[in-house]
């Protein structure tokens, strides 16, 4: 396969910037202008919550491993972790974050401002008891601090995060003492007491304004974000550039404008890739024909055996059974730009019986009578208010108790991991359809942008070892979901109180669940680590950044996205040693078939269960690999300083000796 | 020796197997095809023309050849030249279609035509010709033989004689006493030649006062001695011969103690903390009217010897956890629904049944039980009894797990299997019985040290660096346990394994006062399975990376080896600090919300901490020190299932190139590399006695390397050999075809197999 690397352009690369070191955590406790480290700190909060600081055993060890070696090896990032303040210059994997919390100042992003700070606010928290402290709102999060404890102890929350407000009762606290509950999208509650006469005006109307601007016609905070980051990750993204990678265009595909104005389809990109030899008023009397006018268009073309992965919305074909002689004929052209088959599959992602039903209402699906050589299978994946109940149980099982005896049939009663066998499953079949069989496949569901997105975003993960990169996966994003029209804004709710809106739904959740489970499958075939996921998640959520609000790419331009609000990848990016995973080997020419089996399908708890203090993961072992690379590359130092003076004594040819390779040559190469 | 008939082939063999397509043809010049034999083994019976299942699917893999038993084992000639797989584990005493006859579970024959099916024993007789032979091994396989090309007769021979052989009348039958036997006089003169102690094994056997004097130094008991009144088995029968036992105790008490105990079983000495306290385990008293007062006696002394704490914790395992036959009928279920099920049906509710399985509950309550007596040594420096009514089953699992957790010595490849060692073998578990492995008394058996083997590898999976170790290790451990040529599984007690032995020393013209250790060695004699090379796998390459930091100067350091536990006195400071107030100190603000608010939230908690708890929360508040105190975490989530023990021979279950192998694989490359670095430092650092230094190009020799994955250049992906279930193969397992459309598994789940090996009883023959 031949390999370009798209989005290159900002050049952030491999290459460390100074700005991107360990300066990214504040130097002194005490200030946190350092803009950027006030952002690795929050996550690093995030995941501090939950992974517990075991990881920094490690540092004990080293520290033990240093006191015998006389030779003086050093350590980065070694630290006491008795003393607070020298965790704070631990890389974010170490999760040293917790201390930060000793000081009493909330700690700001720039353009955030500090709303509302109450005293004497007590935290309800399900694990530990109660806690006495200090709530800071701000136009950006909440922020509670205590210092009753040995520990200060502090929880945020992103307003983003935020589903909806409720108010609790407190029992025998009088009419002035008020409870107040935030049901989150980040699969925790916190609960809070306070009194009222404290704090006017209310904290209620307050936090309801704050959390959910939409509703009452204010911005999202993605608008006020200042920050800088050296890179922009609004560059990490240029259709053409990923197109040509794959071989983009070439005699059968073309890229073309039909889209640039979004006329044709409000809800595709600009820029699509279609079939050469179809006119632009066959593609119009396509889109007529297809569910929101989203016409059959390539997303992924094998770089052998030119077998491709287009998709598209359902056919309208309604209960008349409908045609479209253009339809049938695009297929038909989709079909012969593959040589190698004479078949072309058809994947809808729904249960039959759905399928009908749609065809009822105006929808449906392509008769194998009307679109010969065409292999129609039906996934049977639920749809998006299965996925929101799923998810919904999950979140009672998991928080903020859990039923120890019942928990793997408690497990098993939320569905979820069967809907995600069922999606890996479905990918697999896709995946395998090309690979194996050299067939284009044509994936859809009903409109085209969920189970669709997941599905082909998924085997392309499996196909092709460029989307298993950090940059890569950013690009598969971008593109899949992000310019291809999953509702982000609505399927999430970004800043809109209506939390009952049957629109929303986690599809974009249990993609990223996905994408988990074969990184667990295959510890060593992804360049992205487990944090990286979280913080996706985590900002899925947060509307801090723009990369994920708003429903279309239509949307976004209109909006001035790209100008006036900072690209999550910018952040990661700017520090991607954070987010890189140390066991990467590039699998380049290998397609992963994860097994899509109950067997090795695990419940995600450092993502769904990380806010409840016993869930925490177990050791990581890629801390070890870190330590060992550490010490490879000093031992390689040193026994070439011993060869360089060998050699000027002897001048006898010592450079033979190298076990295996150049000077600190790194396993993994950055993309 | 028996003699090998000549194959008469027939017209019949060369026709193509007559389901499916024909991909492989019997090569006409028939080969002999000859079984390799270990000293010792004979052939009993043998079939021709047999075809082993190797796909579920379709016959077209299939692969034919001959089937024969011996006083070994079960053994499968393939007619074609074995692909062999290479890079999978091999055994070197048995080939790849090998099982031995202690490994068979049950010996399942079929007739497809009729469909009938028997479950044999010893001495049954067959009414049917069989078409299918189905063997359940212990270690979890499945294999399965059809006979459509083979003689009927020579076909209902082999599978009487499996399936007789299989239950021997005897312990002296075992073939381990023939072989061992001609072991030892073949290589007598290798021995001779370099003679060192023990057969150079390193791992301690606790069968001499020195090894026991040494743990007693090595833990810093000093209020211990070794006390040999047990010396000949006169005292209790399945007491070692030498035992541990408070100096305050003379040896005229402890002879008067030991007749309440059951067994004459007195209290055994296991461990000493180093703040002074001390794990012991003990059978129950069975005198009633003694009780109080033997009990008081011995909790005296123990007192005594524990200068620190005036108390004694005392826990009665048979109260709190579950039994032998709990734990039997547990593993078979979750053996059920990791093999025997079918796979796609048992997909949907995978979760719910592994829970009704139990299995991981009684892995957590083990390992629970286990943190709890932690938290008495360590956070209240109270001395710990483990009481059991016979001391040989429970005791061994939480003694055994209580000292992993405390004492980074046990987690360490040697200390590993002296542990074992010394709460199982020599403390008298009944490995016999509890392996079945004369299939006389179902009821006894259980699989109790398979248990310890989970929970082991549940804190492996949870501190991947904590152990030198690899879960390769512990299931080849496992399969060991039915492979009945080692000393270590064979018996139930010191006393029975020392008379055995003693008798066939006498038999087998064995020299008076030749070490038992040298004739009939224990399974800890790794070469005896497996070539170097492959016993690399059993190291752990972050275990041994950070070992590998601490060489420098060719000066060898290893953390293992120190005895302070550091991390361990830590401790110390969590119970003042952190005692039960600590929660309390945040209300008393006076006015404050806080204080008003507590009572009604304080009583929405629904369960009060207990002070282990809590301790153990404490613990997990700080950074973990794998060479210190270790103690799993508990909740359901992070006790999972061992998928390589339990899936491994699954094929469906195989992920091709995945696994966390791939890790495994990439910390073995680096630490190799790492090893190689410092030796060539060593090497610079330490001049040739020429004067000028002159390291050699290689780094150590290959078979001195301790990783399997040697460094290789580093843009290397790993190798597509590499599944998630290496160094085990799921090839030519578990072919669970179903038979006239029932399931194998409902058949028997009808005939309740496992307990019982009558004929069903729908099954008219």
């Amino acid at each position: 396969m031949e390999k370009q690397s798209a989005g290159m352009a900002d050049g952030a690369g491999g290459n460390k910037k100074p700005w991107s070191s360990p300066s990214s955590a504040p130097v002194s406790g005490e200030s946190l202008e350092s803009p950027s480290g006030s952002h690795v700190e929050w996550c690093k909060q995030l995941m501090a919550a939950t992974i517990s600081s075991q990881i920094s055993a490690s540092a004990d060890l080293i520290n033990r491993d240093k006191d015998s070696l006389d030779e003086g090896l050093c350590y980065h990032g070694e630290t006491d972790s008795e003393h607070p303040s020298d965790a704070l210059n631990l890389p974010a994997l170490r999760y040293g974050a917790r201390v930060r919390m000793l000081q009493n100042q909330v700690p700001l992003l720039p353009g955030e401002n500090i709303q509302t700070a109450i005293q004497d606010v007590m935290y309800i928290c399900p694990f530990n008891g109660l806690l006495n402290g200090t709530l800071t709102i701000t136009d950006y999060k909440l922020y509670f601090s205590s210092m009753e404890r040995e520990s200060p102890f502090v929880l945020d929350v992103n307003l983003g995060a935020i589903s909806r407000l409720e108010t609790i009762s407190i029992p025998n606290q009088g009419e002035n003492t008020k409870g107040l509950e935030l049901v989150c999208k980040d699969m925790r509650s916190p609960r809070f007491a306070y009194k009222t006469e404290m704090s006017l005006p209310d904290v209620v109307d307050m936090l309801a304004k704050l959390a959910f601007p939409l509703s009452h016609s204010l911005t999202l905070f993605a608008f006020q974000y200042k920050e800088q980051f050296p890179v922009d990750g609004w560059k990490v993204y240029d259709p053409v550039a990923e197109y040509r990678r794959q071989g983009l265009p070439n005699e059968s595909w073309t890229i073309s404008k039909v889209n640039s104005t979004y006329e044709l389809c409000d809800t595709y990109p600009s820029v699509l890739v279609i079939p050469t030899n179809i006119t632009d008023d066959d593609i119009k009397r396509v889109a007529a024909f297809r569910a929101k006018h989203r016409i059959p268009v390539l997303s992924w073309i094998h770089p052998e055996s030119q077998a491709t992965i287009v998709r598209c919305g359902q056919p309208l074909v309604g209960p008349s059974d409908r045609r479209c002689k253009e339809d049938e004929h695009l297929l038909q052209i989709i079909m012969d730009a593959n040589a190698q088959s004479h078949k072309l599959s058809i994947f809808d992602a729904r249960h039959c019986s759905v399928a009908d039903t749609n065809k009822t209402k105006d929808g449906g699906y392509e008769s194998e009578s009307f679109y010969p050589s065409v292999e129609l299978n039906f996934l049977e994946i639920p749809n998006i208010h299965v996925m929101r109940e799923s998810l919904r149980k999950m979140k009672d099982v998991l928080y903020p108790t859990i039923d120890e005896a019942h928990w793997h049939s408690n497990i098993d009663q939320t569905h979820w991991l069967e809907y995600i066998r069922l999606l890996l499953a479905g990918a697999v079949k896709i995946a395998d359809k090309l690979e194996s069989g050299k067939t284009s496949v044509v994936v859809h569901c009903s409109d085209g942008w969920d189970r669709t997105a997941q599905l082909t975003s998924l085997a392309m993960l499996m196909l092709d070892g460029h989307y298993r990169t950090l940059r890569g996966f950013q690009v598969l994003l971008e593109k899949e979901w992000i310019s291809f029209g999953h509702k982000f804004s609505a399927r999430v709710g970004h800043g809109d109180e209506n939390h009952a809106n049957s629109e929303r739904s986690p599809l974009f959740v249990q993609f990223i669940d996905c994408v988990w489970q074969m990184t667990r499958q295959f510890p060593a075939a992804f360049e992205f680590n487990e944090l990286f996921l979280v913080t996706v998640l985590d900002h899925l959520y947060s509307c801090l950044f723009g990369t994920f609000v708003f429903n279309s790419e239509q949307e976004r331009t209109a909006k001035e996205v790209h100008t006036r609000t900072v690209s999550l990848w910018s952040y990661i990016n700017s520090q991607p040693e954070e987010f890189t995973n140390p066991f990467y080997v590039d699998y380049q020419h290998h397609v992963l078939y994860p097994l899509a089996s109950c067997r090795h399908l695990e419940l995600w708890s450092t993502y769904y269960a990380r806010w409840n203090p016993s869930m925490r993961p177990q050791v990581p072992v890629h801390q070890t690999l870190k330590d060992l690379l550490f010490l490879r590359a000093e031992l390689q130092r040193r026994v070439e300083d011993l060869q360089r003076e060998t050699s000027t004594h002897s001048r006898s040819p010592a450079s033979e000796h190298s076990p295996t390779h150049a000077t600190g040559t790194p396993l993994h190469t950055v993309v | 020796m028996f003699s090998v008939k000549p194959i008469k082939p027939t017209f019949k063999c060369y026709l193509p197997p007559l389901q499916g397509e024909v991909t492989k043809t019997i090569d006409p010049p028939i080969k002999k095809l000859e079984p390799k034999l270990l000293p010792g083994e004979i052939v009993v019976n043998e079939a021709n023309f047999v075809r082993k299942c190797i796909s579920p699917e379709s016959s077209q893999d299939d692969l034919w050849g001959k089937l024969i038993c011996t006083n070994f084992k079960v053994s499968f000639i393939p007619q074609d030249s074995p692909t062999k797989q290479k890079f999978q584990l091999s055994h070197l005493l048995l080939g790849d279609h090998d099982v031995p006859l202690t490994c068979l579970e049950h010996v399942v024959t079929v007739n497809d035509t009729k469909g009938k099916k028997k479950v044999l024993g010893s001495n049954q007789k067959l009414k049917f010709n069989p078409t299918e032979l189905i063997l359940y091994c212990k270690d979890l396989r499945i294999i399965r033989f059809c006979f459509d090309e083979a003689g009927p007769e020579s076909a209902k021979k082999v599978c009487l004689a499996i399936a007789h052989y299989s239950h021997p009348a005897d312990l002296h039958l075992l073939f381990g006493f023939e072989y061992q036997g001609r072991r030892y006089h073949e290589c007598k003169a290798e021995r001779l030649n370099g003679s060192v102690p023990r057969g150079g094994l390193q791992t301690a056997i606790f069968d001499r006062p020195s090894d026991w004097d040494r743990e007693i130094k090595r833990t810093g008991a000093s209020e211990w001695r070794v006390c040999s009144i047990n010396e000949f088995y006169c005292v209790s029968s399945s007491l070692p011969e030498f035992i541990v036992v408070p100096v305050s105790l003379a040896d005229q008490d402890l002879k008067q103690y030991s007749i309440y105990f059951t067994d004459n079983r007195l209290p055994l000495w296991c461990w000493n903390h180093p703040n002074g306290s001390a794990l012991l385990r003990t059978a129950s008293v069975c005198d009633p009217v003694q009780q109080r007062k033997i009990e008081q006696r011995i909790i005296t002394a123990i007192t005594k010897s524990n200068l620190q704490c005036s108390e004694v914790f005392s826990s009665d395992l048979d109260k709190c956890l579950p039994n032998i036959q709990e734990i039997q009928s547990s593993f078979i279920k979750i053996r059920q629904i990791c093999v025997i099920d079918p796979f796609e049906e048992s997909e949907e509710r995978w979760l719910s049944a592994i829970e009704n399985s139990r299995w991981l509950e009684y892995v957590r309550a083990f390992l629970k039980h286990a943190a709890e007596m932690v938290y008495h040594l360590e956070g209240r420096n109270v001395s710990v009894v483990l009481q059991e009514e016979e001391d040989r089953d429970l005791n061994c699992v939480v003694s055994s797990l209580v000292q992993l957790m405390l004492d980074p010595h046990y987690r360490s490849f040697f200390g590993f299997q002296s542990l074992v060692q010394k709460e199982w073998v020599m403390a008298g578990h009944r490995f016999l019985d509890r392996c079945n492995h004369l299939k006389k008394n179902d009821k006894e058996e259980s699989p109790v040290f398979m248990l310890f083997l989970d929970c082991v590898w549940q804190m492996m999976n949870q501190y991947p660096a904590a152990f030198e170790f690899t879960e390769t290790y512990l299931t080849v451990l496992s399969d060991s346990m039915w492979i009945p040529l080692f000393s270590t599984f064979l018996f139930s007690s010191s006393k029975q394994r020392a008379q055995c032995l003693m008798d066939f020393a006498r038999n087998k013209a064995i020299p008076q006062g030749e070490d038992p250790v040298v004739y009939f060695p224990p399974v800890w004699n790794w070469s005896q399975q497996f070539s170097l090379k492959d016993q690399t796998l059993f190291n752990n390459p972050m275990y041994v990376g950070k070992g590998a930091s601490c060489v420098l100067n060719g000066e060898v350091k290893c953390f293992r080896r120190t005895k302070k536990y550091g991390s361990i006195l830590r401790g110390a400071s969590v119970s003042l600090r952190n005692g039960l107030r600590g929660a309390a100190d945040g209300f008393t603000r006076r006015g404050s919300l806080g204080s008003e608010l507590k009572p009604e939230f304080s009583v929405m908690k629904e369960v009060v901490e207990s002070p282990s708890e809590r301790f153990i929360r404490d613990w997990f508040s700080r950074p973990a020190d794998q060479q210190g105190l270790l103690i799993p975490l508990l909740t359901p989530s992070h006790v999972t299932l061992w998928k390589l023990y339990f899936l491994r021979w699954v094929p469906e279950a195989c992920i091709p190139m995945g696994g966390s192998i791939t890790a495994y694989h990439k910390l073995s490359q680096l630490v190799d590399e790492i090893e190689m670095l410092r030796d060539h430092l060593r090497q610079y650092k330490a001049p040739t006695p020429g004067g000028t230094p002159n390291p050699s190009p290689r780094g150590p020799p290959a078979a001195q390397r301790r990783m399997y994955f040697k460094a290789a250049s580093p843009t290397d992906s790993p190798p597509e050999f590499l599944s998630s279930t290496f160094p085990f193969t799921p090839v030519g397992n578990l072919c669970r075809r179903s038979i006239h459309g029932t399931p194998i598994s409902k058949f028997l789940n009808g005939a309740r197999i496992w307990l019982s090996t009558e004929t069903l009883a729908n099954d008219s023959f």
